[in-house]
């Protein structure tokens, strides 16, 4: 069937692709000047323990050799061993992704939900007083930045107002965790009746969620109301007017049309949030991927921030493919392209 | 009797430059034609004259920075420039329809032909789903759509640029439209499509007693295709009448070097005499806005312009209308180039 | 004296020019006249700083730790007792510090990559674009951030990655123009006359098709500025107790817990001023190059 055939064409296009991703992954500890050796042999190692180290780490081969290597390893699914935690970088990321998940899941959804309206109501009047009242306000979001506004938050709401929980993890430390079936504690916390944890989770998540949607709202403002005002200049709104179709019926194929461009802006906007959301996470100790991710960049774990680089970067080519593929489902001209 | 008459017509395009000065872009100046039910107007001109922009002042489909200053087109009676939207828009697509280029892209992209059509004769005339399903199938017969049933399935994109001008035909008589806009229909298309849909736009006329706009820049269109022509340059109509007349004695300077540029006359070995530029419309010349390409142009030209009537309904706006005949042309090729 | 009275003439007229051309942006995008404002403002900050600065950004008053904003310290003072409101203004000079010779570098790497690309086409274009691609599914934040980590931690590595990371979005834009031009006649007409290749690139290409780069020029200073402040931010780059506006959010983050919210509000206020003036500036630039949005209102 041809969607087979355009998932498999997919595929294939996506090998190069990540062929480059894994390289600039490799490359990005190589180019360092730190050396990992010298880090983990310590200060009073021999000359011998140090080429022992250098040859288990395989750095005495030629770089291409190397990165055949790390290749392999990569396709097997072993990312290595942080040095911080001592543990399997896969089983620490596996771990924590789905923490992670969850904070952009209602971020961004969030986000996109106050986002694409708005858009579309600037585009509808461009120059109106909307228009340049969210256009500047989409502009501070663009500007702010999003650790700042993290801890302005933690300022106002718990330490003035007191109406948010300390900003030390996903939930009160004097809860018990719901049992793990997600690993959301909201949800599992929903499943198994534990409304203690439920409530406390959800309490936690509000600033970073809130944090989150203002700083992914804005560029979807801005991108919405571009393709919208687009959609509008185009032949099919013309004639539509021509054809004297009511103001509603034209909004709605405004609507539609705008609709592919803006969920393909949002998936590609998901690659820089999940770095933004690592700062989130790194303000609220969170405890997510992205927290884990920074840990390591800051104290020069590089086999883990190989690791979280690496995750992001698939995370990001995963969201494309699944952007691709609701594309050409609700795209009639897909085919074409 | 009178379907549409348009009076005096003013449109301009108002904007600021770099020096933040307004510039006003006189883009229609007088603009005025009346046509009767069951007839055909062509109005040609080369590319800024105005033809466009007459058939868009008309229906009130203006964007900024267009807007019409002056004058009134008056459709049933009724006065369009003041009208409200919503009574336009249901005038639009109902009593008034239109034909545009670009059909393929002037299709919503995400609905299925058949459904624009009934979308379309729902907006307009209502009534049970089933009925505007039956009138949109009698309709894509009507304009020659090979298997109705199965066109009306397709996307816009799965069409073909003769297809999509069909189904734009289509969309245009489902609600039995008294006055048909076709804005250079043909443009884009094959020339053995652009005959055949010449063809199929002349017989529906007939078949439906439509009174026709017709915008082209092809002559050969106006020539085998309307009753009247309006002839426009710079905003101005400057010659109109009834086809054999205009094309048997045009009055204008401006017509006569059109219809002597046609390729028939070409090859027939007459000096081409149309060039130039058109005129500045931020900047145009007092009196004829043809002057620096005229060959008869003299200081009475500076003048305002008188639209004279030369025949019955034949009018044309030049100080020498009726004249020309016995007038030499003041101006060589090379000198005019040089004005 | 003819001469004289003529010249003076020409200057006046010259004059008016530019102040029509100076209203005419105002009211064409008067974001972009705030925008323009806001940065001088910072620019005149930068400038002056030694001379508007109360106290020494580094002094480090240790009798006076952590005190509420005053007549004698407008902004309070650090946990090291250093003034706040020295450091901040003293912070806008790592602002443009790093971001213009980052933006410039960009400029300098992406313009002449975008060029040829463009030019040349085939092998060369398409795996530099794959390259390209590739780069755009890393986070910028998190692959600056890595990349600064890794090849060491100086004022000058920050500055290089910054540029270097950035450079494809000036490539990818002038790649595009050049596309354009590519098959225009006065490209052509300059290849059947025999120029050499750099001139055609250079002379010909280049001013044509460097408006759309200089367009986005602003907005990506403001996103420099924002990048540089992160990593500060996060240790990595720049460190505390530079007066750089990151590094001073990081000494001041663990203070928001217990009150003293001036450490790290003001330059976080400071840093939101200067990227949002770039950003408004940006985009009006953006819009000013768009003749659609020309329309009187």
């Amino acid at each position: 069937m041809s969607f087979q055939r355009f998932l498999l064409r997919r595929a294939i296009m996506v090998v190069p692709l990540m062929i480059g991703v894994v390289f600039i992954t490799f490359m990005l500890v190589r180019v360092g000047s730190l050396d990992p050796v010298g880090r983990l042999a310590g200060p009073t190692a021999t000359q011998a323990e140090f080429d022992a180290i250098r040859e288990s780490l395989g750095l005495d081969k030629s770089l291409w050799h190397q990165f055949a290597i790390y290749v392999g390893s990569v396709l097997r699914g072993d990312l290595g061993e942080s040095w911080l935690s001592n543990r399997s970088v896969l089983d620490d990321i596996r771990e924590r992704a789905v923490i992670s998940l969850e904070l952009l899941f209602w971020g961004v959804g969030i986000g996109t939900l106050v986002g694409v309206p708005v858009g579309l109501r600037a585009a509808f009047r461009p120059n109106g007083r909307f228009d340049q009242f969210t256009r500047v306000l989409s502009l501070l979001g663009f500007s702010i930045p999003t650790y700042w506004l993290a801890l302005v938050m933690i300022f106002v709401f718990f330490y003035l107002l007191g109406w948010a929980p300390p900003a030390i993890g996903r939930m009160s430390l004097l809860v018990t965790p719901p049992d793990p079936i997600t690993g959301s504690y909201l949800i599992d916390g929903l499943l198994t009746a534990n409304w203690e944890a439920a409530w406390s989770s959800a309490s936690h998540l509000v600033l970073p969620v809130i944090c989150l949607a203002i700083v992914s709202a804005a560029p979807i403002i801005k991108q919405t109301r571009a393709i919208a005002i687009e959609v509008l200049a185009s032949d099919a709104v013309r004639y539509a007017h021509a054809c004297g179709l009511p103001e509603r019926t034209v909004r709605k194929l405004v609507l539609r049309n705008s609709a592919v461009p803006v969920l393909t802006f949002v998936g590609t906007e998901l690659t820089g949030l999940v770095g933004t959301m690592s700062l989130i996470e790194f303000v609220f100790a969170w405890g997510g991927l992205g927290q884990y991710g920074l840990n390591a960049i800051i104290s020069g774990d590089f086999t883990a921030v190989q690791g979280y680089v690496l995750t992001l970067a698939l995370f990001s080519v995963l969201v494309f493919i699944v952007i691709d593929i609701i594309v050409h489902l609700i795209e009639p001209r897909s085919e074409l392209s | 009797m009178t379907l549409l008459a348009v009076k005096d017509l003013h449109t301009h395009f108002v904007s600021r430059d770099a020096d933040n000065r307004v510039r006003v872009a006189k883009a229609l100046n007088g603009v005025s034609f009346s046509l009767d039910a069951g007839r055909t107007l062509g109005i040609v001109g080369e590319t800024g004259a105005g033809k466009s922009l007459t058939a868009q002042s008309v229906v009130g489909l203006l964007r900024p920075p267009a807007r019409i200053v002056s004058g009134s087109v008056i459709f049933e009676g009724q006065e369009l420039t003041n009208m409200p939207a919503a009574e336009l828009n249901d005038l639009r697509g109902g009593d008034i329809a239109m034909v545009v280029q670009n059909p393929r892209t002037s299709l919503d992209p995400l609905t299925r032909v058949g459904e624009q059509l009934v979308r379309l004769h729902q907006v307009h005339t209502g009534g049970p789903q089933a009925l505007s399903q039956q009138r949109a199938l009698e309709m894509m017969e009507a304009v020659g759509i090979p298997d109705p049933l199965s066109r009306a399935r397709s996307w816009p994109h799965e069409l073909s640029g003769g297809m999509a001008q069909r189904v734009l035909l289509a969309m245009a008589l489902m609600n039995d439209p008294k006055l048909l806009i076709a804005d250079e229909p043909t443009t884009g298309l094959d020339v053995t499509v652009q005959a055949q849909i010449l063809d199929l736009l002349r017989d529906l006329t007939a078949q439906f007693n439509m009174a026709t706009m017709m915008i082209t820049h092809d002559l050969g269109v106006v020539a085998h295709f309307c009753d009247d022509i309006a002839v426009m340059f710079a905003g101005s109509i400057v010659e109109s009448g009834p086809v054999p007349d205009v094309f048997a004695e045009p009055a204008h300077p401006y017509t006569r070097s059109l219809i002597n540029a046609t390729p028939e006359r070409f090859r027939m070995g007459e000096k081409r005499t149309l060039g130039g530029q058109p005129p500045d419309l931020y900047n145009l010349p007092l009196g004829c806005t043809l002057q620096s390409r005229c060959t008869y142009a003299s200081d009475t030209c500076k003048a305002t312009v008188p639209n004279v009537e030369i025949a019955p309904g034949h009018l044309a706006l030049c100080h020498f209308a009726g004249q020309l005949a016995e007038k030499q042309p003041v101006k060589d090729q090379a000198s005019r180039n040089h004005a | 004296m003819a001469y004289g009275a003529q010249t003076d003439l020409a200057e006046r007229s010259a004059f008016s020019v530019f102040w029509n051309r100076f209203v005419a942006v105002v009211r064409l995008s008067p974001t972009a006249a705030i925008g323009l404002f806001i940065i001088g403002v910072f620019g005149l900050l930068a400038f002056l700083a030694p001379w508007i600065m109360p106290h020494d950004p580094v002094a480090a008053y240790t009798d006076r730790v952590l005190q509420a904003p005053s007549a004698e310290h407008w902004f309070g003072t650090d946990g090291n007792g250093m003034d706040v409101f020295s450091r901040v203004i003293y912070g806008a000079r790592f602002g443009f510090g790093i971001a213009i010779p980052a933006v410039l570098l960009s400029l300098a790497i992406g313009v002449p990559v975008g060029l040829i690309a463009g030019y040349r086409g085939g092998y060369l274009d398409e795996i530099l674009m794959r390259f390209f691609d590739g780069l755009r599914v890393f986070p910028s934040i998190i692959l600056a951030l890595a990349v600064v980590a890794a090849t060491g931690q100086s004022l000058f590595n920050v500055i290089l990655v910054l540029g270097l990371l950035d450079s494809p979005v000036f490539a990818r834009v002038v790649r595009a123009e050049v596309l354009a031009l590519r098959s225009s006649n006065f490209v052509e007409s300059a290849v059947a006359a025999g120029n050499p290749t750099w001139r055609i690139l250079f002379v010909h290409l280049l001013p044509n098709a460097i408006q759309g780069a200089m367009a986005q020029t602003a907005v990506r200073a403001a996103w420099a500025v924002r990048i540089s402040a992160t990593l500060a931010f996060l240790g990595v780059g720049i460190q505390a107790p530079t007066p750089e506006w990151g590094a001073m959010i990081r000494q001041g983050a663990e203070f928001m817990v217990s009150g003293q919210w001036w450490v790290a509000v003001y330059p976080g206020l400071a840093l939101i001023f200067m990227v949002f003036g770039l950003n408004l500036f940006g985009d009006g630039l953006q819009d000013l190059m768009d003749p659609r949005r020309r329309a009187a209102k």
